[in-house]
């Protein structure tokens, strides 16, 4: 079990839930689970460029992007980059 | 019956609520907080509001509202095919169906594409003969991107319809959208080494005239265009009053199908409006001559309105609608002749759409 944790903007389009528990062997998996999947990664199932993904604080792209290995009890934490104005 | 006029900003969807006078304004919003508001549009078959709706993290998407912005579902399938070596980078117009299609939506995005829902905006599938048209290695993006923005129906033709591409130009289709014709005869491409290709113009905006569909207007990066044969051929309508042929707003009278609206910026490479002012432009012959409006409107401003920030409706007279970078709507109820400042201090206004609300 890992903990997602969905910024405002991605938790308003989650019916207002900013956390959610799931099992997922990799990030990929975390995030595909997710009702908002289609903000995160693109239609080639891609990461978004500007969406960051951290790992119990570590980035997830430094261990493997969304094939990094969860092995239960993380946290992913989901932060879009700074960008636009 | 009310008028709600549908204010897309640069964060989030604003509605403005008046009586049939349009003189005092409800404001109600923001709605999608967070999210830039390209274009919302009320689609009065089914009192649905449809929002394209773009975030610079969390990508392109289009929103929908069956409550008048209570609630609000995301499309669910929204993109483009691997095989097409393209994603999706923007949604910047939703155009609902005829009367009688049920469900029916289209969609403008870029990277010059247009998608078409059957199921009232749930799932979108792409237009493949825009997507895989054979002239797309001619097309080029403009400074805004590869924005498909303009997606014009022929109310008495079902197959007939048009888009307007920036910089591929005008594209009509006959056959409901298997096959596209560039339509851009007599429409200069001036920054070209030549000016009349086939394809590659820089239009920023096509209107069709609801009550003569052969007649559409253009506001194109070269020039304000009529054509009075479905696209077959363009006039350059420039001179006689109009001070700039460089602009992006367009607005229709649908009671009169030579009178058009424009409001023309300085050029492309000084992009506010003209002589220190917001100044609409008016023609009622056809294009022969044109009348500067201003009574209401700021007279020291150095402004911009987007290519979907301007918009009229349907009521007699029309009003028109104007909304600035600045975050000014200015309304007119009588098709443009007197102005008022309806609000004032909204995020960068990206578009305004008006429609009758019962």
């Amino acid at each position: 079990m890992v903990v997602v944790v969905l910024p405002g903007i991605l938790a308003a389009e989650a019916g207002g839930r900013k956390r959610f528990e799931l099992d997922a062997p990799t990030v990929g998996d975390a995030l595909r689970a997710l009702p908002v999947a289609d903000r995160l990664l693109d239609e080639r199932g891609e990461l978004r460029t500007l969406v960051n993904v951290y790992v119990d604080g570590t980035d997830a792209r430094a261990r493997g992007g969304l094939a990094a290995p969860l092995e239960g009890g993380e946290t992913v934490r989901l932060v879009g980059a700074i960008a636009g104005g | 019956m009310s008028v709600l006029v549908l204010v897309g900003t640069r964060k989030g969807l604003f509605l403005l609520e008046s009586d049939e006078s349009r003189r005092d304004w409800k404001l109600d919003g923001p709605l999608l907080t967070g999210w830039s508001v390209f274009h919302a549009v009320l689609d009065t078959r089914d009192g649905t509001i449809h929002a394209a709706t773009n975030n610079e993290v969390y990508g392109a998407t289009v929103h929908r509202s069956p409550d008048r912005g209570e609630t609000w579902a995301r499309a669910e399938e929204l993109g483009l095919p691997e095989e097409s070596g393209l994603t999706l980078e923007k949604t910047w117009h939703v155009e609902p169906g005829r009367p009688g299609e049920d469900g029916r939506l289209w969609l403008g995005a870029a990277p010059g594409v247009l998608f078409r829902s059957d199921d009232g905006g749930a799932t979108w599938e792409p237009v493949e003969g825009i997507l895989r048209h054979e002239t797309r290695d001619r097309w080029y993006p403009g400074a805004g991107g590869m924005c498909c923005h303009s997606v014009q129906l022929d109310p008495d033709e079902p197959g007939r319809m048009y888009v307007g591409i920036s910089a591929a130009g005008v594209f009509r289709t006959d056959d409901g959208g298997e096959s596209w014709l560039p339509a851009n005869k007599g429409t200069a491409a001036d920054f070209l080494p030549d000016p009349w290709v086939e394809v590659g113009q820089c239009v920023h905006k096509v209107l069709l005239h609801p009550g003569e569909p052969g007649r559409l207007w253009q506001q194109n990066h070269c020039g304000v265009y009529r054509t009075d044969d479905r696209g077959e051929s363009w006039e350059r309508l420039e001179g006689n009053g109009l001070p700039s042929g460089f602009g992006f707003p367009l607005a229709l009278d649908h009671r009169d199908p030579d009178a058009a609206l424009v409001v023309p910026e300085e050029g492309a490479e000084n992009r506010v409006t003209n002589d220190g002012r917001i100044g609409v432009y008016r023609t009622r012959d056809g294009g022969a001559s044109w009348e500067l409006l201003r009574d209401g409107l700021p007279q020291r401003a150095w402004g911009a309105v987007m290519r979907e920030g301007f918009g009229a409706d349907r009521l007699d007279p029309p009003g028109v609608y104007l909304g600035t970078q600045s975050g000014s709507l200015f309304v007119s109820a009588d098709a443009g002749d007197t102005w008022l400042e309806a609000v004032s201090q909204l995020p960068p206004i990206l578009s305004v759409e008006a429609a009758q609300w019962s």
